[in-house]
């Protein structure tokens, strides 16, 4: 089977977005954050013997918040607007329903697509990371910038270093 | 998540972002990328294939491990489907009918009045 080739180009998400909501007649588009200059820290220490923290953008399962199962469709009531932490240990609950993901090609009926914890355990097991830290953190998609700078991510940064992480694996959904 | 990687970052902790938006994060600017080309919900690989999901797990170890500088970007070599049609789906306003998008304005609008009532029962819970 052959197709455009432009087709089979990564989705352009930011311009797609913002015809989408001016469609919907939202006159006001979000502007996605963008910086000239973005910081790095080498690794400092091999893997096999580093501490990762997992974060998120999942929402622990809240029962009384209505449906979040596979195929739910978007649901606000389940949203969540302060970093989280739970632990890491065992097989925690974990949802997507408060999120806007691609629910016409996925159903979300397997979190290991949105939250590698089963992977990271495996990986911890074989001695290819050292450890996990003792709990995951749950990150806020707030639309302000503002209070993700302000207020989300010093709260993160306190609580990896809490956990003595050495390195963190962010998954967005 | 971009913005949260980049101030764990720039404290001193390295961080590696999985995702499936290369526009979104490329243009903000994070140390270092894995870029699944799957539909969005699938940043930690295919669902109900470990094979799939150990695979892009092991790209963003190898991504910590070896990135140099910051703005690295990985791909990932996996494809969701030999179909890419796929991508034409996801909000796609010229896809959607009239009504289709009245539909989903009152969605959206709905959605924007339990958020905030969400924001201010978490508020008075402080």
């Amino acid at each position: 089977m052959t197709h455009s080739p432009d087709l089979d180009e990564p989705v352009a998400y930011i311009q797609r977005t913002r015809d989408y909501y001016l469609a919907l007649g939202f006159n006001n588009p979000y502007r996605w954050a963008h910086f000239d200059d973005v910081p790095f820290t080498p690794l400092a220490k091999s893997l096999a013997t580093a501490r990762l923290a997992l974060i998120t953008t999942a929402a622990l399962y809240e029962p009384q918040a209505g449906e979040q199962g596979p195929g739910a469709t978007y649901n606000a009531a389940a949203k969540f607007f302060r970093v989280y932490s739970a632990p890491a240990a065992g097989n925690p609950d974990v949802r997507i329903a408060h999120l806007t993901y691609d629910r016409a090609h996925t159903t979300a009926a397997d979190p290991n697509t949105w939250f590698p914890l089963t992977q990271l355990q495996l990986a911890v097991a074989r001695g290819r990371i050292g450890a996990l830290t003792p709990r995951f953190h749950g990150a806020p998609t707030n639309r302000s910038q503002r209070v993700t700078m302000q207020v989300d991510a010093p709260e993160l940064l306190r609580r990896c270093r809490e956990d003595a992480a050495d390195v963190a694996l962010f998954v967005p959904t | 998540m971009s913005l949260l990687a980049r101030h764990l970052e720039a404290e001193g902790i390295p961080t590696v972002i999985m995702g499936c938006a290369l526009d979104i994060v490329a243009h903000c600017g994070v140390p270092r990328y894995v870029f699944s080309d799957f539909p969005l919900g699938n940043s930690a690989g295919k669902p109900f294939d470990p094979a799939s999901q150990a695979a892009t797990l092991e790209l963003a170890l190898q991504t910590l491990e070896t990135a140099t500088a910051p703005r690295t970007i990985v791909r990932s070599p996996q494809r969701w489907s030999d179909d890419p049609t796929w991508k034409l789906d996801y909000d796609n306003a010229a896809r959607l009918t009239p009504d289709e998008i009245a539909q989903r304005r009152q969605a959206f609008n709905e959605g924007k009045v339990v958020a905030r009532a969400r924001v201010q029962a978490e508020q008075q819970g402080r």
